[in-house]
């Protein structure tokens, strides 16, 4: 049974008089123990993704519909009480913006404690601050960093701090949003193997969200490619990146973009993102299509799903 | 054709701006109201508002607006006059301020080096000093004409723009832009005039506004303290006036006290608006 | 921290030395010669004269003239009052307690009340509560607190008389004890609301603004993420990260204060520093003039160094820098 099935979900911004699409029609499982990387472009909808299955966006303006089941329960709809209970405990993120995700006058101990105590509010000081110290321990930090500040620790220290903090109640689910971005290569290809090896100790799955192509390539086994809300194509990395079936997912493998260059134009595709708060009626990438035929300018492409459960959304998917 | 088109068409963005920012609405309109209060005030004045008379602290009444003062001299005609006093003051003060801010803030924010730490350090001492008091005490030593209150505002206040347009300069001078100035070879001062201030104005417009309302404000506080100038009307010379008439002529200086605080209140509320178009993360109208 | 603290040290030092410059400046630049403005009349006698020549040295190049009104300043003395024929010093230290009382007094009540609304409107933003007092924190910010003061005593001194208009205690009755600080606290109100009218504004806004941005900031989503409550979110983490800005503009707020304290003095004839600069301007009494800003600059410089002391201790990015 997947642990983790996303059935139909929309996210819609409401801003100033306009309906921003986000998230259209998305449904994708994760199996126990998986590792998917979600890519795409920024605003794609990626992160909005991630951050609407905890109900982490903020609710006046955005509105969330569809279905994310988590082990029976619809995290859309259970009470806030429930909804805590399954944070971190079932669920973990590590947030995109790691320099800034704890607070930057509290020590780090006292905050990692702190949301240690949410879920284990029995425990004694002495052995939070042992199971503190052995989880920095875990991702390759000295003791030391549990009585220090924020602004004492590099990018790549405040990135480890927080994969710490995602595996303190030894979570189902780790989302990662874009959660070695803001780093050197050298840190992110240690952490990533850090990272692999650590899930296959715990048995996590792992979401992790990404624009790199070459992060999923080496850590992930599933992909799903995301373009303007839509989930385009999704199956396991070595089936997608061998044999790419939907032309914005070949536009990205040819693009690679660099490591640091999100904001860039991707070499591979012409064009930019188009406006996600005005309707669409046929294909959503038609306008950058390099192989658009007559059909996608009219008709919505439906997804198709095809060998070893791989999901298509083009109109040529399948034909080639 | 093409030009008069791109104007319409920011004319179009600018009011809409203006119409989605609460203050700056209210601001403007208010604003209007009073500068053609002002502009106007020889046609709507009732009564010569230095004519004495001998309906000394009359109540507001048909012939007096908003009553007389203890010489007998109409608050309504005086309100009327003076709001020209408290702009002119306003405007000008502020504007020696701003102009003397950016040019000090510019330099010192676009040659950097020596110059910025010494600028900057000035900027951290006057920040710190009881401007109103220096202000008092030249005014109290220089005499209190009209031109030496603005002058003496200006120079005094002109810290907090400096600080602004230093922000600026630093930052726009790290553009490409700007580099690509520098490598045609033209010259700093060039720059700094033609490219790096008019890129880099529109924080000081926002508080140079704002200034406009801390300068009508210390006028009237000089003036209430007797140190206005004595040839012009001036509000805080009514609120004064009215002090000591305060148990049986209430009107004196409750008019002329509201009269500040509408004018300072428009200005303050245009400044703020246009900060809140530059940080629009503090906008209350979302 | 030892860095930045000798920074803010130095700076205080500067500010104190720039003031005394501004101060001898103006008693040579003024219209007139220092003479006259010294002894506060236009024909002296030759002996006034003559002890005053000696003593700033007024025949001696510029600079020497400085340095010998810096000495006679580091001995505590500011020269005579011109009008009382009384060390200024003797004449500033017998007012600097009312109006530390009245300045004191009204910036903790403004702070704590305008920081207090200012992070419950931030928490219900939008709130009726928070368009009123938005609306309100306008409407006072620009209002001349002379006039306010004199509405204030319009409306509950004149008509309502609950409140005595003027002074610090009754002078008919001859309070001693309690009786005497109930007294002065009566005569205290209405000045008191009014120097904190003036300035809730500032805090509450600054409150209002921090916690706003406090909570959009990224560490807000992990605690949430992580299932914290948003009252302990808020109590723990917001409260103290928003609060750093309000003790940084506290210092350069001082400095404000003082001089709305000053207008407010005269407005209820509070016998303080503020009424006795108006006094010294009507009867051109400058040494007492000067007196006054020169020990209002040192009092400010001080405080400010003061608070950032304070932030150092509170803000750990500081102290490590």
């Amino acid at each position: 049974m997947a642990l983790l099935s996303i059935k139909n979900e929309n996210v819609i911004y409401k801003v100033k008089n306009k309906n921003i699409h986000a998230v259209n029609n998305v449904s994708f499982d994760i199996e126990p123990q998986d590792s998917l990387g979600i890519v795409g472009e920024s605003g794609s909808g990626k992160s909005t993704l991630a951050l609407s299955m905890l109900r982490l966006l903020p609710k006046k303006i955005a509105e969330v519909s569809g279905e994310v089941i988590f082990e029976d329960r619809n995290l859309l709809t259970i009470s806030e009480d429930e909804l805590r209970d399954i944070r971190w405990k079932e669920i973990s993120v590590v947030f995109q913006k790691s320099m800034n995700s704890l607070s930057p006058i509290h020590k780090i101990g006292s905050q990692m404690s702190d949301i240690y105590m949410l879920h284990n509010k029995t425990a004694s000081k002495a052995e939070v601050k042992n199971k503190m110290t052995e989880l920095l321990e875990l991702v390759n930090l000295p003791p030391r960093v549990y009585t220090m500040y924020q602004h004492e620790l590099s990018g790549g220290m405040m990135q480890r701090v927080s994969i710490a903090l995602s595996l303190m109640h030894n979570p189902k689910l780790i989302i990662m949003d874009e959660a070695t971005t803001a780093l050197d290569v050298i840190t992110q290809g240690q952490i990533l193997n850090e990272i692999k090896e650590l899930e296959k100790r715990l048995s996590i799955a792992r979401i992790m969200i990404t624009h790199d192509m070459s992060v999923v390539a080496n850590t992930c086994k599933k992909i799903a490619v995301m373009y303007a809300g839509y989930l385009v194509e999704f199956g396991y990395v070595d089936d997608v990146i061998s044999n790419p079936n939907h032309p914005y997912t070949r536009g990205l493998l040819k693009s690679f973009p660099t490591l640091k260059g999100e904001r860039g134009v991707l070499r591979g595709i012409s064009g930019s993102l188009p406006d996600l708060s005005v309707q669409h009626d046929g294909c959503i990438f038609e306008s950058r299509c390099p192989e658009r035929s007559e059909s996608c300018h009219k008709e919505k492409p439906g997804t198709v799903i095809l060998e070893n459960g791989r999901m298509v959304m083009c109109h040529s998917a399948g034909r080639r | 054709m093409n030009k008069s088109g791109d104007f319409f068409t920011k004319m179009k963005r600018m009011l809409s701006m203006i119409n989605q920012v609460r203050q700056l609405k209210i601001g403007i309109i208010l604003l209007t109201i009073i500068i053609l209060l002002a502009l106007f005030a020889p046609l709507i004045a009732t009564h010569d508002p230095f004519s004495l008379n001998d309906d000394m602290v009359n109540p507001p009444s048909k012939n007096y607006l908003l009553g007389t003062d203890g010489l007998g001299r109409d608050i309504f005609s005086g309100i009327l006059y003076g709001a020209r006093t408290s702009i002119v003051i306003g405007v000008v003060a502020a504007s020696i301020s701003g102009i003397v801010g950016t040019l000090i803030g510019g330099i010192s924010g676009f040659y950097g080096g020596k110059i910025d730490s010494v600028v900057s350090e000035i900027i951290n001492v006057f920040l710190m000093m009881p401007t109103f008091f220096l202000i008092l005490i030249i005014v109290a030593l220089f005499g209190s004409s009209m031109f030496n209150v603005m002058v003496v505002i200006g120079i005094t206040t002109w810290t907090g723009n400096a600080r602004l347009m230093r922000a600026q300069a630093l930052s726009l001078k790290q553009r490409t832009f700007v580099k690509s100035l520098e490598n045609i070879g033209e010259s700093k001062i060039k720059t700094l005039i033609k490219h790096i201030i008019p890129n880099g104005i529109f924080p000081i417009i926002a508080n140079t506004t704002m200034n406009i309302s801390e300068a009508i404000l210390t006028e009237s506080g000089l003036s209430f303290l007797g140190l206005g100038d004595p040839n012009v009307m001036s509000w805080g010379q009514m609120v004064y006036n009215g002090k000591s008439y305060l148990t049986n002529g209430w009107w004196i200086s409750t008019f002329s006290g509201a009269a500040i605080v509408l004018t300072v209140l428009a200005f303050y509320l245009i400044g703020d608006g246009m900060n809140n178009i530059l940080s629009p993360k503090l906008n209350d109208n979302k | 921290m030892a860095r930045y603290l000798r920074r803010r040290i130095l700076t205080g030092i500067l500010i104190i030395l720039v003031s005394l410059v501004i101060n001898f400046m103006l008693i040579h630049l003024a219209p007139g010669n220092p003479i006259s403005l010294l002894a506060g009349k236009d024909n002296p006698s030759q002996e006034m004269i003559d002890a005053l020549t000696e003593k700033y040295g007024l025949n001696d190049p510029i600079h020497i003239q400085f340095i010998s009104y810096v000495k006679t300043l580091l001995k505590g003395d500011l020269g005579y009052s011109i009008m009382s024929s009384e060390p200024v010093s003797k004449l500033i230290f017998e007012k600097v307690g009312p109006t530390l009382l009245l300045a004191l007094t009204s910036i903790l009540l403004a702070v704590v009340i305008g920081t207090a609304s200012g992070i419950f409107a931030a928490r219900k933003r939008g709130s009726l509560f928070d368009v009123t007092m938005n609306g309100l924190s306008y409407v006072f910010d620009s209002t001349p607190s002379f006039w306010l003061g004199l509405m204030l005593i319009l409306i509950f001194a004149s008509k309502l008389k609950i409140f005595p208009t003027a002074g610090m205690v009754d002078l008919r009755a001859q309070h001693e004890g309690i009786a005497k600080a109930v007294d002065i606290l009566w005569h205290l109100t209405l000045p008191l609301i009014t120097v904190t009218l003036i300035q809730i504004p500032y805090y509450f806004r600054i409150a209002r603004a921090s916690v706003i941005q406090t909570m959009s900031e990224d560490f807000i989503t992990t605690f949430r993420a992580a299932g914290m409550k948003e009252n302990k979110i808020f109590k723990k983490y917001i409260f103290k990260n928003a609060i750093l800005p309000t003790i940084t503009v506290f210092g350069i707020n001082l400095a404000y204060v003082i001089s709305g304290v000053a207008i407010i003095e005269i407005v209820f004839a509070w016998p303080g520093m503020g009424r006795l600069m108006m006094t010294a301007i009507s009867k051109r009494d400058y040494p007492l003039l000067m007196g006054i800003y020169l020990i209002l600059s040192v009092s400010i410089a001080v405080c400010m160094i003061v608070v950032d002391l304070i932030y150092a201790v509170i803000d750990p990015r500081i102290r490590y820098d």
